[in-house]
């Protein structure tokens, strides 16, 4: 689901973009100290493969057709930050070129499917991937990629003040629950195609290495999967506990209070004022990630 | 395919084609915040934009209906969620849902007509966005085409072959549907390695070296204080006059 912009409020697409830049800019980093730079073309070509692969239709019932999301399949077979990369690179031109998804709604289309979304698929191959489990490792890494990706979207439409009825929420969490057991499906029944053609395309997770990490993290998501649902079924509730523990006043002031200064005396209209704070902070949040990001460029080439 | 027209835009040689793709993506970055943050008389906000767009389109030489159209890709997904908004009671959100969304998509479709994609990158690639992540970008929006074509020729083969026939054994064709995938990748991930060893046997040593500098000149200066300050004012103009 990409969501398109027009459609978060602005806090809300604000802080997806003011996360996702620092943590994009990490993950590449990351995902190039394991990759030789001149291997870059492969990134692309596999890239190319996930917007390919969507072509290839798996009969799922009665006249129905599914395909591959990929982010786990890209995970298993590129590691995790390699992967991130890929679908951040997918992200970015679904957007430019194919106008899926928006350029403000970016940064949380970006952590909901390429952050998120691989690391959480990652996550259970990266913790039984190499045992007894490993079969359903790969389906649960599947299904539970597609499914943190759509809860997080819900839950930005959802903070974003989206009306979405119980029915309505009911039935699009019903459905995202049958597209993620089938993207589980399929990227198990590809993964087991991959290593009868070729064993070595399948990374082999580390075994025994920082389980209770893993296991501390898989617990955070699931948790955080279930305090968004738990919310997003009483939405009024999260709204009245901000209200009286002054929780939202508090945050209100915290955003505003470094430009609220800077209100130029002509801007009459209050709009005005608040898109020019806003976009002066954006401004502002861009320059220190320019500037954090040369000087931590130099600290490392000298 | 939808990219290839956007490729066929892209090639003009309009004043809007010829600024900086620095200059274009601050404009639109302006545009897509005074959009987002508008909350009030947005009918006639939506229309002084769409006539403002439009101009734009106008001016860069582009075929304006196909452009109104192709940006339409975004509404059916804004419909649903039009129509939820309006069988709970409320038709305004549903509205603005449509509009900005529609809005959104036909400002980025301009500025991504009217700059040739190896210069959009380059445009980001100045502005601070990861080299590396774009450099996937390119190689991605490269070989989109040459990998989408092979999975075309293998659908179509299995078609030819019994594959989409009704009644045939589920398991054995989601089966088969997983071997393809698996094929196209393998043979995917082959290229990658022919491609980076014919690019390693040219000298590429991780980066690509643009032929001509991007400059950004007076009349980018002059565009970017334009394109930046007619949404603000269109704004301005129609809260004052509501």
């Amino acid at each position: 689901m990409h969501i398109p912009d027009g459609f978060l409020s602005t806090p809300v697409w604000a802080t997806m973009d003011v996360a996702a830049a620092p943590a994009v800019g990490y993950i590449v980093r990351r995902a190039q100290r394991g990759f030789d730079d001149s291997r870059v073309p492969l990134l692309g070509v596999m890239g190319a493969f996930v917007f390919a692969a969507q072509m290839i239709n798996f009969p799922v019932g009665i006249g129905t057709t599914s395909h591959l999301v990929g982010g786990a399949l890209l995970a298993y077979t590129l590691g995790p930050a390699a992967a991130s990369v890929v679908m951040c690179a997918i992200i970015a031109i679904q957007a430019l070129v194919f106008q899926d998804g928006g350029i403000l709604a970016m940064g949380a289309n970006l952590i909901n499917m390429a952050l998120v979304g691989v690391l959480a698929g990652y996550l259970p191959f990266y913790l039984w991937g190499g045992g007894r489990w490993r079969k359903l490792a790969i389906f649960a890494g599947g299904a539970f990629s597609l499914l943190a990706s759509a809860v997080l979207a819900l839950a930005e439409l959802l903070v974003s003040g989206v009306p979405m009825p119980a029915s309505v929420l009911g039935v699009s969490l019903a459905l995202f629950m049958v597209s993620a057991l089938l993207e589980g499906a399929i990227t198990l029944a590809v993964i087991q195609a991959l290593e009868t053609i070729q064993p070595g395309f399948v990374r082999k997770p580390e075994t025994g290495r920082s389980f209770a990490l893993g296991a501390i993290g898989l617990a955070a998501v699931l948790l955080a999967a279930v305090g968004v649902l738990a919310a997003s079924t009483a939405p009024d509730g999260i709204e009245k506990l901000g209200l009286q523990t002054g929780i939202a006043s508090h945050v209100r002031s915290l955003v505003t209070t470094p430009l609220t200064g800077y209100q130029v005396a002509f801007f009459q209209a209050g709009w005005l004022r608040k898109a020019s704070a806003g976009l002066a902070g954006l401004a502002l949040i861009y320059g220190a990630c320019l500037l954090i990001g040369r000087a931590v460029a130099r600290k490392r080439s000298a | 395919m939808h990219h290839v027209v956007l490729e066929r835009w892209s090639q003009g040689a309009s004043v809007m084609h010829r600024r900086d793709p620095r200059a274009k993506i601050a404009a639109l970055m302006v545009f897509l915040v005074v959009l987002a943050t508008a909350h009030r008389s947005l009918p006639a906000f939506g229309l002084a934009l769409l006539l403002l767009l439009s101009a734009a389109l106008i001016w860069a030489r582009l075929p304006l209906f196909s452009a109104l159209a192709r940006a339409a890709i975004v509404l059916p997904f804004s419909l649903v969620f039009a129509a939820v908004c309006w069988l709970s009671g409320d038709p305004g959100r549903g509205f603005a849902l449509l509009l900005k969304s529609y809005l959104s998509a036909l400002a980025v479709l301009l500025v991504v007509a009217t700059t040739p994609f190896p210069a959009l990158l380059r445009g980001l690639e100045m502005s601070g966005a990861p080299r590396f992540l774009l450099m996937v970008a390119q190689f991605l929006y490269r070989y989109l085409f040459v990998i989408s074509e092979e999975a075309q020729h293998m659908t179509k083969a299995a078609a030819s072959r019994g594959a989409t026939v009704r009644g045939f054994m589920a398991g054995a064709r989601f089966r088969a549907a997983a071997g393809a995938l698996a094929v196209l990748f393998a043979r995917s991930y082959g290229r990658a390695e022919d491609i980076h060893r014919s690019m390693r046997a040219r000298g590429f040593l991780g980066r690509f070296q643009p032929f001509t500098a991007l400059r950004f000149r007076g009349g980018d200066a002059v565009f970017t204080l334009f394109a930046s300050l007619a949404p603000v004012l269109l704004r301005a103009a129609v809260e004052r006059g509501v």
